[in-house]
């Protein structure tokens, strides 16, 4: 059980429902912040970059891209791999914590789906894009046709991604919508605006909180939450397989399915740190984003930041151990040292050493130092996908084929338009969706209260 | 589909959790029926109190299943009756369909328990539905005891009596409150 004398209290200042209510809706109900707008505009322009960047490639080709025959991918696997990888943190941090039973998920949960939902939609555009014709991309689903009918290839782990990466976002954006219709409901009731009163009676689907429709949101809530646990395992390890079941040194590993998943959880986790210092920051959340939070989230990053570490060295260890020469070769010439080695010490710095940091409860109580760790966590699993990528592809099996890669402009175009994507989604969801869940968090207060929950 | 019924309700306002559960067990206590409870947050206790129990699960569970067998079905129909294809000369029927079948009944099991969850629930975008109480979805808890027809005045202010004594804040009618 929750012992708030032990583990501190969850939501500070004796709030009551309605304090809690009000709070949380404050950003929808009043004026957006100075910044928002300024933040807006960058986003847009960050996203025209990407469209501009995408139109370029459909109406060019990929040869608008720095991609050749021996480096068939470059920025756009390592940025859908990266994407991914942050689209994990909303079900590791609801689904799992939930499972879990931990209370202090409440305040963040919310954020950390969205995050998920439009993190996982950047990702998508990745492999879109890079098919060159993305309005022929119906193919991969398998769909009777006149072809035969020729069926897709069930054994691909292609194919495999396809599915397992529609069923994570469908999983994901069910779970995070049906968490806001109690609190779509609680706006339709409390906002004195008309419009809003219309636009979120549509959104919460007429909600009214019985207890009988209580019972099933749970019992829902727990399904799609022992449903979807499962999925953040298969998701990144399908997404590993792209990598695994082929036979360029440095992929065809066994390690890399679990090591891709807990991947893909740091750097959510990750995110979710950045996003959250934000929020708390900006929007005054420091109530309910407590420094208790920030300590639980620093505290399993430095977790596993060490499995991280424990990774990247039984790769380089198998790399000598196995006698491969070609893996040695990938690992100690184009890895550690050589042309990439910018790359792979980035990756280990980054992933394995900074978070360390977290040992010292003097650095986790520092929001300033915590959130530039956050950022070094984000930066330091793009250049662990960069160096997966870029390094074996490079410099296989046949000298004759080695190739370097450097991005182009309409790569890092395509880049930044998921940037700005994912921004002015997030600028939209600050100001339009409860940031935090409103009766999450009311239903945590009673238990997790050092003293009894002032009466309204 | 949806009961147009009328109906006139009791409704007694309570303003804590704790107040609200022991006034659900004293009116279990007394002759009349709790029809409904309305709370801003999922209560356990309520749950208990009122002998609710879901079976979403049981459901889910046979969804799901029905996923498996249906993705199994049909990726064995297409890579070995259809249009099988061999690849190396590799069996058509392969281990590796566990993948697909995994990842399908997930998402049979989340789409359909989903889709379950707002038909029984009658919940869909647009519902106009009956505010018992414009607090229900913020602070307050709402007890509700149906008026039956040839209820007599007396009987009426004795619910009321009964919600007051047990804590409510605020007691009244209203029409058209769904059962539990």
């Amino acid at each position: 059980m929750y012992d708030a004398k032990i583990r501190g209290e969850l939501v500070e200042g004796n709030k009551s429902y309605a304090d809690i209510s009000r709070d949380i809706m404050e950003p929808i109900e009043t004026a957006a912040p100075s910044w928002w707008l300024p933040a807006m505009f960058v986003s847009l322009c960050m996203l025209a970059f990407g469209v501009w960047a995408g139109y370029t490639t459909v109406t060019t080709g990929i040869g608008a891209w720095g991609l050749n025959n021996t480096q068939g991918w470059g920025w756009d696997i390592i940025n859908f791999v990266w994407w991914i990888g942050i689209g994990h943190a909303g079900t590791a941090f609801s689904i799992f914590l939930l499972i879990l039973r931990q209370k202090w998920r409440t305040s963040i949960n919310r954020a950390a789906e969205a995050m998920t939902v439009v993190a996982v939609c950047c990702a998508g555009l990745f492999p879109l894009i890079h098919m060159g014709r993305p309005w022929m991309a119906f193919f991969v689903f398998p769909y009777p046709n006149t072809r035969g009918p020729l069926w897709v290839n069930f054994n691909s782990p292609l194919f495999w991604d396809v599915i397992a990466i529609s069923t994570y976002l469908t999983a994901s954006a069910t779970f995070w919508y049906i968490g806001m219709i109690p609190d779509f409901a609680t706006i339709r009731d409390q906002t004195t605006s008309p419009i809003k009163k219309k636009i979120y009676g549509i959104l919460s689907f007429g909600w009214v909180g019985s207890a009988r429709g209580w019972l099933r949101y749970e019992a829902l809530s727990g399904i799609l939450g022992g449903l979807s646990a499962p999925l953040v395992i298969s998701v990144h390890s399908i997404v590993s397989m792209d990598f695994a079941t082929s036979v360029i040194p440095g992929w065809h590993t066994t390690i890399f399915p679990p090591y891709f998943v807990v991947g893909a959880i740091f750097s959510g986790f990750g995110m979710v740190l950045t996003l959250m210092i934000f929020i708390r920051k900006f929007y005054r959340f420091e109530q309910y984003v407590t420094n208790g939070h920030i300590d639980a989230i620093a505290r399993i990053l430095v977790f596993i930041s060490l499995i991280m570490g424990t990774a990247y060295a039984t790769e380089v260890f198998i790399a000598w151990y196995s006698g491969s020469e070609y893996e040695f070769y990938t690992f100690f010439k184009n890895r550690i040292t050589g042309d990439h080695m910018i790359g792979f010490w980035g990756m280990v710095i980054c992933n394995a050493i900074i978070p360390q940091l977290f040992w010292l409860e003097k650095v986790r109580k520092n929001l300033a130092v915590v959130f530039i760790i956050s950022l070094f966590i984000n930066l330091g699993m793009w250049f662990e996908r960069f160096t997966i990528i870029v390094t074996s592809l490079s410099k296989d099996y046949l000298p004759s084929n080695w190739s370097d890669y450097s991005p182009t402009i309409v790569e890092i175009g395509i880049f930044v338009g998921t940037l700005g994507l994912f921004t002015f989604a997030l600028l939209l969801f600050f100001k339009y969706v409860p940031m935090i869940a409103i009766s999450e968090v009311k239903g945590i207060l009673k238990g997790t209260k050092l003293t009894k929950a002032k009466d309204v | 589909m949806f009961n147009t019924k009328t109906n006139e309700n009791l409704v007694g306002v309570f303003d804590n959790e704790d107040t609200l559960i022991n006034a659900i067990k004293n009116i279990k206590k007394s002759s009349y029926k709790i029809k409904n409870v309305f709370t801003p947050y999922p209560i356990h206790e309520v749950f208990h109190e009122l002998h609710m129990d879901s079976r979403l699960p049981y459901l889910a569970f046979v969804y799901a299943a029905t996923g498996t067998v249906s993705v199994f079905s049909f990726i064995y129909w297409a890579s070995a009756v259809n249009y099988p294809i061999s690849v190396g000369g590799k069996p058509s029927l392969s281990i590796t369909y566990i993948i697909c079948m995994f990842v399908l009944t997930i998402l049979s099991g989340v789409v359909l328990s989903t889709a379950t969850f707002f038909g029984i629930q009658k919940l869909f975008p647009g519902k106009t539905p009956a505010i018992i109480h414009e607090g229900i979805t913020n602070d307050k808890f709402v007890i509700v005891i149906e008026k039956q027809s040839g209820m007599s005045e007396g009987v009426v202010a004795e619910i009321n009596k009964l919600f007051i004594s047990n804590g409510a804040i605020e007691t009244g009618f209203k029409n058209n409150i769904e059962d539990i």
